[in-house]
């Protein structure tokens, strides 16, 4: 089993449009994959059409108070399942904390929690809140990849190096980084510049855009992943090519 | 097909329909049901002229394999496609043939249950079968719901609304059983009466024999078209037991019905005897050219060939045979002249004070069984092969007659005095086949030399080295028998043919 995060610490740069569309494409290519929606917001669980409710809460399914299984939904598409987000996720952090003190061990919990899955999926994709919390740490260690989504901006390349820094920090396994630019917006100029240049002189960036188009905005109308309803979409292509790197990354 | 399921969706949910494939379906199964007495259903697929795919359900997962090029039903193992499904099947179909049973169209077409979101919480699969043939049916409905993870009361909650319906009820059996009940299809042969204890003897026999008379008329067809060597063999077994029980209780019968057929019965054992041991050596051979040590498996080659071609003008002859009117006169004068006896009024039956089948059937095995014994004891290591192949056919007339009295006779001493009988007759057959194969490899080898396209000497050599297997054989044979007549003439087995005796 594979475990693919999508995280940023910044809000609305495509963590959730990147981690629903490659679960959908990891799952038509036969792998039995997962997508959990750690953010209470729940946008991944509502493109899914799934009600964002989890029985008896985030809170006892950390302290284990029931099986993970309880809790999955299956999506509309074969072998996609989905284990939906819950209001009480706001209080995951603290559920995390208190379940296993301050100990080491509570920055491991989720992947802990997902171990009991290995023999049911091959990819387990995670669709994080942005934050750096205890639940973003846990989704990080617990990750055999991160995918960052990065607006072609100065600024969020520092907050991707930053990212680097604090991962390089953890003992023991590391998950590997691969950013990708999102709303890549070709009339900017800046844009243009960053994306040409970038991936040739750092670690861990993909040479792949995904291009701002409002057919992505409109996975919201649809709730629907992007290739179902726009499968000729350059930005479902920029998606299908994403998706090749990852699954060469984490060995899927 | 979405009115039909509109129960299903109430006022909770909407229905969605997918795209309808339609399929023409063949089941097959040997004449003999094997597969379906294992629990597989084997099922030939085919949409529009493509030769189709084979599916095989019942192993476990269920394998398909699909056809490169149509194949002609019936058809052997070797004439399905190599593969997982070939291996799934080849020994429940043995060297039997697989032939269509029944034949329909199935149109499957799958629904969607959707919520108030507009999320699939349920799949349902709708299937149709529509049998053409032995004969045309009604369409056969099948649905299935399929729950999906995370939304079984959705699942519960349609299944009960289907069933709360008007149309619908839960299926007790698959489509297959239900096209199978349909076209009037039945795994059980309809069986004539078993015997019983106070049937007249006449009855009783007349009874048997019919039996045997309908499997050899049965198994005609399947022999004439070559569909597989099991019809023959059948068949001919089917004509022994005849020849056994006329033999040995064949005297409560009139005398006129067996002095004209009988005969016919010796003629028929003849007339199928040479198809069979070329048979026999064709089924073997890739055994015994695996277990060359001197010669190469592709030595035999040629003399499979040979064998082939002599099968070939056999089956001419045994065709010929079997279509001729000397064949039909003595079947169908034999079946009616036992029809007359078997199916005799009641009354006639009850005002009867003759023997009992009971009666007959107790001095025919105590005398069988005696005469049994006398030849074994009087078989020494020094005694002459005829003598053991007197034993042997001695043996399998008390096994014929045995069978025959089965339904007389209490079932775990019946059970244990074959057992015995049994070990005997092994060996006592391998006795037999060792002679009388290595016998026939010599004249084969004869015939072979006489051919203008004389065999390779590998050839011979290689017969050669199965003659002498053959020879090891019977000499093995010969040694256990020492054993195993001591074993049969041993007081455990007397006491068992005692119990055995009604
Ligand atoms: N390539 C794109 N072109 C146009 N709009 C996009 C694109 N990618 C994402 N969006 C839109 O941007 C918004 C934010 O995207 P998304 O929800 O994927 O970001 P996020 O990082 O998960 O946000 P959050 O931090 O709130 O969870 C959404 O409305 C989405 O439809
Ligand atoms: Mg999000």
């Amino acid at each position: 089993m594979r475990i693919v995060a999508s995280y940023n610490v910044k809000g609305g740069v495509g963590k959730t449009t990147a981690a629903v569309n490659l679960a959908y494409l990891s799952a038509r290519e036969g792998r039995r994959t997962l997508l959990w929606d750690l953010d209470p917001q729940g946008a991944a669980t509502f493109l899914f059409r799934v009600k964002p409710r989890v029985k008896g809460g985030g809170g006892r399914l950390v302290r284990r108070e029931r099986p993970i299984g309880a809790a999955l939904k299956a999506t509309d598409f074969t072998g996609l399942d989905l284990l939906p987000a819950d209001v009480t996720y706001r209080n995951l952090d603290l559920d995390l904390a208190g379940a296993h003190g301050r100990s080491t061990k509570a920055s491991r919990a989720l992947g802990r929690l997902l171990g009991e899955l290995a023999d049911d999926y091959d990819v387990v994709f995670l669709d994080t809140p942005p934050s750096l919390s205890l639940v973003s740490e846990n989704a990080l260690r617990a990750s055999d990849v991160v995918l960052v989504p990065i607006i072609p901006t100065v600024l969020a390349l520092r907050t991707y190096d930053q990212l680097a820094e604090f991962v390089d920090g953890f003992d023991g396994r590391r998950p590997r980084l691969h950013a990708f630019f999102s709303m890549a917006d070709r009339r900017k100029s800046l844009h243009r510049e960053i994306i040409a240049s970038l991936p040739g002189e750092r670690d861990g960036i993909s040479p792949t855009a995904v291009p701002a188009l409002s057919q992505v905005e409109q996975m919201a109308v649809h709730r629907a992943p992007l290739p179902v309803y726009a499968p000729d979409s350059p930005a479902t292509r920029a998606y299908h090519s994403l998706w090749t790197e990852l699954a060469g990354l984490a060995g899927a | 097909m979405l009115g039909a399921l509109n129960p299903a969706a109430g006022t909770r949910y909407t229905l969605s329909a997918g795209q309808a494939t339609t399929r023409t379906v063949t089941y097959l199964d040997t004449v003999d049901w094997r597969l379906r007495r294992k629990g597989l259903v084997l099922r030939h697929e085919r949409a529009t002229s493509e030769a189709g795919t084979l599916r095989l359900d019942g192993t476990g997962d269920a394998v398909s394999a699909t056809l490169p090029s149509p194949v002609a039903w019936p058809a052997r193992i070797e004439h399905l496609p190599d593969g997982e499904l070939r291996d799934g099947l080849a020994d429940a179909m043995w060297v039997r043939a697989v032939a269509p049973v029944a034949k329909g169209r199935l149109v499957t077409r799958e629904a969607a249950v959707l919520n108030e979101d507009g999320k699939i919480v349920v799949r349902l699969d709708w299937a149709e079968l529509t049998g053409s043939e032995p004969v045309r049916t009604e369409p056969l409905v099948r649905v299935t719901v399929r729950p999906l993870l995370g939304y079984r009361r959705d699942a519960e909650r349609v299944t009960r609304a289907l069933r709360d319906s008007e149309g619908f009820e839960p299926a007790e059996d698959t489509l297959y059983q239900a096209l199978l009940a349909a076209v009037g299809s039945t795994a059980e042969a309809i069986a004539r009466p078993a015997i019983s204890a106070d049937m007249p003897a006449d009855v009783a026999v007349a009874t048997a024999l019919l039996g045997f008379a309908d499997t050899i008329v049965d198994n005609v067809d399947g022999v004439v078209d070559d569909v597989d060597t099991e019809f023959l063999h059948d068949l001919r077994v089917a004509v022994r037991r005849s020849r056994s029980l006329i033999k040995l209780a064949g005297d409560v019968l009139p005398e006129r019905l067996v002095a004209r057929h009988a005969p016919g019965f010796k003629w028929l054992g003849d007339v199928t005897t040479p198809t069979r041991d070329l048979d026999v050596y064709l089924l073997e051979l890739e055994e015994l050219a695996a277990g060359l040590v001197a010669g190469e498996r592709q030595d035999l080659e040629p003399f499979a060939e040979h064998l082939d071609r002599e099968r070939r003008k056999a089956r001419r002859a045994l065709v010929r045979a079997l279509r001729s009117q000397r064949f039909t006169r003595l079947l169908d004068g034999w079946r009616s002249g036992l029809a007359g006896i078997a199916e005799r009024e009641e009354s006639e039956k009850d005002s009867e004070r003759g023997l009992a089948a009971r009666e007959l059937v107790a001095g025919r095995l105590r005398r069988m069984v005696k005469k049994v014994t006398r030849r074994a004891q009087a078989i020494t290591p020094d005694s002459p092969s005829e003598d053991v192949h007197d034993l042997r056919k001695r043996c399998k007339e008390l096994r014929y007659l045995l069978e025959f009295a089965k339904p007389l006779c209490d079932e775990s001493a019946f059970r244990a005095a074959l057992k015995d009988l049994k070990k005997l007759q092994d060996i006592l057959g391998d006795f037999q086949d060792g002679e009388v194969q290595s016998a026939a490899l010599r004249v084969f080898a004869e015939r072979m030399q006489e051919d203008p396209s004389r065999p390779p000497a590998a050839t011979l050599l290689a017969m050669g080295e199965l003659s002498a297997r053959f020879v090891t054989l019977q000499r093995q044979a010969r040694h256990d028998l020492t054993a195993a007549l001591e074993r049969f003439l041993g007081p455990d087995t007397q006491v068992r043919s005692e119990a055995l005796l009604p």
